[in-house]
């Protein structure tokens, strides 16, 4: 008997502290405070990919700070997956966002068509949806009859950039090396792209492009092959930093620090760190963490404006020696 | 053993914690208690809820299914291709998925049973297998079906609710009935409680087991075709660590892991508990740490409920 009433206590006591929990941790306290105001601030959902991932945890945050800087503008409810790729739970989400009559869905898709019939869903029902991150299948898209903005950096412009920048230090007729990231993938070829525009403008011979799908150890591997094979060689713009670091490294072991340049992507803080002292020429910041406030942004103006959306581009900014000082 | 139907009572504590989490939800949340929320939050369950119908046999007979989740997998995916790049039927499409899930079930039910080896490990095996066969016949990549198989998932005209949420409560409720009616489903007691008195009583618990198991690999073919009509892709990563919302379901539903005891309807009840948690943390917008730690809690909090139920359940019996 005693042991019996011990643990109808204990459920009754976790219950409890289940519900002051809640209580305090969740932003509904805010929001009841927040729609009892005059004119409603909008409803602003951001479903993401998995939170487990430092990259969109920085883009979740990010928005939650420029959240408490407008709070009178809208009011956010931030969601994420439990690993990558399961789908399923992002179209749940996504519906349960839909049935909480959020007015903007602000999507990093886990794939770029399987999500799509959800979101058409949620713009039959009079929500704003916002693409970030991974662009929507455009063919898919047009099929369904359906346009979704998609906001996120110009990642061929970005590399144009940094190969622009590079191309300063070279001259017509010198030979580099493009190491790309995983072939398939929509940013990949954006930025192999863009390398290829500005050493094109300025008449400087590509003697190689392979991938090492954005890894390091990858990337210092195939460098080095380049590197034995191209004794001219005189730069390497690899597609990330992750790939950059690792073509550094297979830089410094041939021993050709002072003739071979490096250039990557993303403004990582170990690249960073290379760019100051020198070993890196160049990289790119695309601010992961402002991606999700940029969609957010764009989608309250759509929103007050009733402009008919369209792509947007948001800023990739050279980084430099000089631009770090 | 439940001989007479004490059903009603047993699942009064599950479904008094599941209108604690609806009364609480609704509470925080002005957008909790809609019909919306309700359609949209069962229309998510049927895949689940096949898959918790036969963990909770295999957990009856004192076994465990870590596959489903692969398996499920993988029969989307080979409904998948044979529907895009094979251009069959989808009713074939869907016989020939719901046979891969059953196949994988007859051989994991097959060598745990016939040789003796743990089905945890047996099944563990089948995990990595069925997951690989799903990254084999999608090439890793997730296909897009689109149309053809989004009927089953599609709210149903006039009620709302999907043609896979209507199925799944039918399995529900047949699997129910096969359990606390039938010969098979006494089997399954008897050999979840003491397998080796089955055996001296003359029955071959093998071919039991092997059944068992079968009708769960079956299920996660039946939940593998739900998921395609929800999703209208096959993701060859669909349903990584479903096994364990299966289990949890099913433990919440009080089925005893060592085997037993159990009941379907009560699973059911554990699906939907895991469910309006997900939903109305999600609208809530609960930050991702908080949301994992609220379930395990739930989770714990739940079965420690149970274990006073029990003794609660037959006083009331007693006073009925």
């Amino acid at each position: 008997m005693g042991l019996k009433q011990l643990l109808t206590r204990a459920g009754f006591l976790i219950t409890l502290g289940l519900l002051s929990a809640c209580d305090s941790g969740t932003p509904a306290a805010n929001q009841e405070a927040t729609t009892s105001s005059e004119d409603k601030p909008a409803r602003v959902a951001l479903v993401m990919k998995s939170l487990a991932n430092e990259f969109f945890i920085n883009m979740a945050n990010g928005a939650e700070t420029h959240q408490k800087d407008n709070a009178d503008k809208y009011e956010l409810i931030v969601n994420g997956i439990r690993n990558e790729s399961d789908l399923a739970q992002q179209v749940s989400l996504i519906e349960q966002m839909m049935a909480t009559q959020v007015d903007v869905i602000v999507v990093a898709p886990a794939d770029s068509k399987s999500i799509l019939p959800v979101a058409k869903r949620a713009i039959d029902q009079g929500i704003t949806v916002i693409n970030i991150d991974n662009k929507f299948d455009q063919e898919l898209m047009a099929k369904m009859g359906v346009s979704i903005p998609f906001v996120g950096p110009d990642n061929r412009a970005g590399a144009r950039k940094i190969g622009e920048y590079l191309a300063q230090q070279l001259t017509a007729g010198d030979q580099v090396a493009i190491i790309g990231g995983i072939p398939g993938a929509f940013n990949a070829q954006q930025r192999q792209a863009g390398f290829e525009d500005a050493m094109t403008a300025a008449d400087i011979n590509v003697v190689s492009i392979q991938a090492a799908d954005w890894e390091q150890a990858k990337a210092a591997t195939i460098a080095a092959a380049i590197l034995s094979e191209n004794p001219e060689l005189k730069a390497i713009l690899a597609a990330n930093d992750s790939m950059a670091l690792g073509a550094v490294a297979a830089v410094r072991q041939a021993g050709r620090s002072d003739d071979v340049l490096v250039v990557g992507f993303d403004n990582i803080s170990a690249a960073q760190d290379m760019v100051k002292n020198g070993s890196m020429l160049a990289t790119a910041e695309q601010y992961g963490d402002q991606l999700a406030v940029f969609g957010i942004e764009y989608a309250l103006q759509i929103l007050e404006s009733g402009q008919s959306p369209e792509d947007k581009n948001t800023p990739v900014d050279l980084v430099t020696q000089e631009s770090l000082q | 053993m439940s001989k007479k139907i004490n059903l009603p009572w047993n699942s009064l504590g599950l479904i008094g914690v599941l209108i604690v989490l609806v009364l609480f939800f609704s509470l925080m949340s002005d957008y909790f208690f809609s019909t919306v929320t309700f359609r949209t939050l069962v229309n998510q369950i049927p895949a689940l809820t096949v898959i918790a119908v036969g963990m909770t046999y295999v957990l009856l007979v004192a076994g465990i299914d870590l596959s489903v989740g692969s398996v499920m997998a993988l029969s989307a995916a080979v409904v998948g291709v044979l529907i895009v790049d094979f251009n069959l039927p989808v009713v074939i499409a869907i016989v020939a998925g719901l046979f891969v899930g059953l196949s994988f079930g007859v051989a994991s039910g097959f060598v745990s049973a016939h040789w003796k080896i743990p089905s945890f490990v047996v099944t563990l095996g089948v995990l990595e297998i069925a997951r690989g066969g799903a990254y084999l016949v999608t090439s890793s990549e997730t296909k897009y079906i689109g149309d053809p198989i989004a009927f089953i998932g599609s709210p149903v005209p006039g009620i709302g609710v999907s043609a896979a949420l209507i199925m799944a409560v039918a399995v529900v409720i047949f699997a129910q009935w096969l359990l606390s009616k039938t010969v098979f489903g006494r089997y399954m007691i008897a050999i979840g409680t003491n397998e080796e008195a089955v055996r001296l009583a003359g029955i071959n618990p093998v071919k039991w087991k092997v059944a068992v198991f079968a009708i769960a690999g079956l299920l996660a073919g039946l939940g593998g075709v739900f998921q395609l009509g929800y999703l209208q892709s096959a993701d060859p990563n669909a349903g990584i660590g479903l096994e364990l919302s299966a289990i949890a379901a099913v433990v919440i539903g009080g089925t005893s892991l060592s085997g037993g005891r159990g009941s379907v309807v009560n699973s059911f009840f554990g699906v939907l508990i895991i469910a309006v948690m997900q939903t109305g943390l999600a609208q809530l917008g609960v930050s991702e740490s908080s949301k994992r730690i609220i379930t395990g809690l739930v989770i714990i909090a739940a079965v420690l409920f149970d274990q006073y139920r029990e003794p609660l359940a037959k006083k009331l019996n007693r006073i009925a």
